[in-house]
C-alpha cells in the first residue's frame, strides 16, 4: 500500500536535547574522527569556539529523536521492513557546542508515490538555546512496495 | 587558508569489525541490519551494513580535516548507493569546482576498495 501524499506538511512534538561533552567525544570516536575540536579539552578551551565542539554531523544524534516518532506513526504506518535511507542532506549553521540545548521540530516535507516504491522525505530544523539555528536536516526514505 | 577552484583533497578509513556497533551505541541507530551479522544475510545482504550516516561522518571528516575549522563545513548531502560491510576500505576524493562569495563548493566520489561508489551525488559547502 502506498503511503497516502495527504500526510505531507505533518509536523512532530518539538524535542530538546541536552549536548553532553562526554556524549560528542562518544560519537567522534565511533565516527574514527579523532579531531582535538572534539575530543582535547585544553585545546578546545584555547580555540577560537572556547570550548568542545561537536563534529558537524552530531546533528543526526539529537535529530534521530524525532526520527523515531515519524517511524513509529501509526497514523503514517510506515512499512519498516522495505525502508532503506535513500538520501541526506546536512546545512550546518550555529557551530553546536557542549552544554548547549538544542530543539528541534520536523515535519514530512515529501511523499512521492511510484510504481515500486514509494519516497518519504522529512525536513528537521534545529536551534540552540540562544534561538540561532544550528542546522537543518533532510532525510529521505525509500519504501519498497 | 584560501580555497580555489580544481583544489583536490583525499582521506581514507578502515572499517573495521566492530564499526557498526560503535556507532549503534554512539548514535542510537541499532537497526539489526547494521548489528546483526545473521539478520543481514537473512535479508540478502551478505551480513551487518555499515549505518549509511557513519559513512557520511567519515566523508565530511575527509572536508573538515582538509579545511582544519569543522565550523566552515556548511552542507554536505548525498544519496546512499551501495552498502558498506565490516572490514571494507572507504576512499573519499574531494575537489573544488566552484567557488563563490566566500563559499566553495565540492564535488566527492567516496568509494569502497573494489572501486564501487558506496555514496553518489556528494556535495559539500564550506566557507572559502
Amino acid at each position: 500500500m502506498s503511503i497516502d501524499i495527504k500526510f505531507i506538511g505533518k509536523t512532530y512534538a518539538a524535542h530538546t536535547y541536552e549536548v553532553g561533552k562526554e556524549k560528542i567525544k562518544e560519537y567522534a570516536k565511533a565516527i574514527k574522527n579523532p579531531d582535538p575540536h572534539y575530543l582535547d579539552d585544553a585545546f578546545a578551551k584555547k580555540s577560537k569556539y572556547g570550548t568542545i565542539i561537536a563534529p558537524p554531523t552530531f546533528a543526526v544524534v539529537f535529530g534521530a529523536h524525532l526520527i523515531e516518532p515519524v517511524f513509529t506513526d501509526k497514523e503514517l504506518n510506515l512499512n519498516m521492513v522495505m525502508l532503506v535511507h535513500g538520501e541526506q542532506e546536512l546545512e550546518f549553521f550555529e557551530v553546536v557546542k557542549a552544554g548547549d540545548s538544542i530543539t528541534t521540530t520536523a515535519k514530512i516535507s515529501d511523499i512521492k508515490n511510484k510504481e515500486k516504491l514509494d519516497v518519504i522525505s522529512l525536513e528537521l530544523n534545529s536551534k540552540n538555546q540562544h534561538g540561532k539555528n544550528v542546522s537543518r536536516g533532510t532525510y529521505t526514505f525509500v519504501v519498497r512496495k | 587558508m584560501a580555497v580555489e577552484k580544481g583544489q583536490a583533497f583525499t582521506g581514507s578509513e578502515k572499517v573495521d569489525k566492530y564499526r557498526a556497533l560503535y556507532y549503534a551505541g554512539a548514535s542510537g541507530d541499532y537497526n539489526p541490519i547494521h548489528i546483526d551479522p545473521e539478520f543481514g544475510k537473512m535479508v540478502g545482504l551478505g551480513g551487518a551494513i555499515l549505518q549509511g550516516l557513519c559513512t557520511l561522518a567519515f566523508t565530511a571528516k575527509t572536508v573538515t580535516d582538509w579545511t582544519g575549522d569543522p565550523g566552515r563545513l556548511k552542507k554536505i548531502k548525498c544519496r546512499f548507493s551501495a552498502p558498506v560491510m565490516m572490514e571494507d576500505a572507504i576512499s573519499v576524493q574531494g575537489t573544488v569546482t566552484d567557488v563563490q562569495a566566500g563559499r566553495a563548493k565540492v564535488e566527492l566520489k567516496v568509494v569502497n576498495q573494489t572501486g564501487a561508489e558506496v555514496l553518489q551525488n556528494v556535495e559539500a559547502e564550506v566557507e572559502a
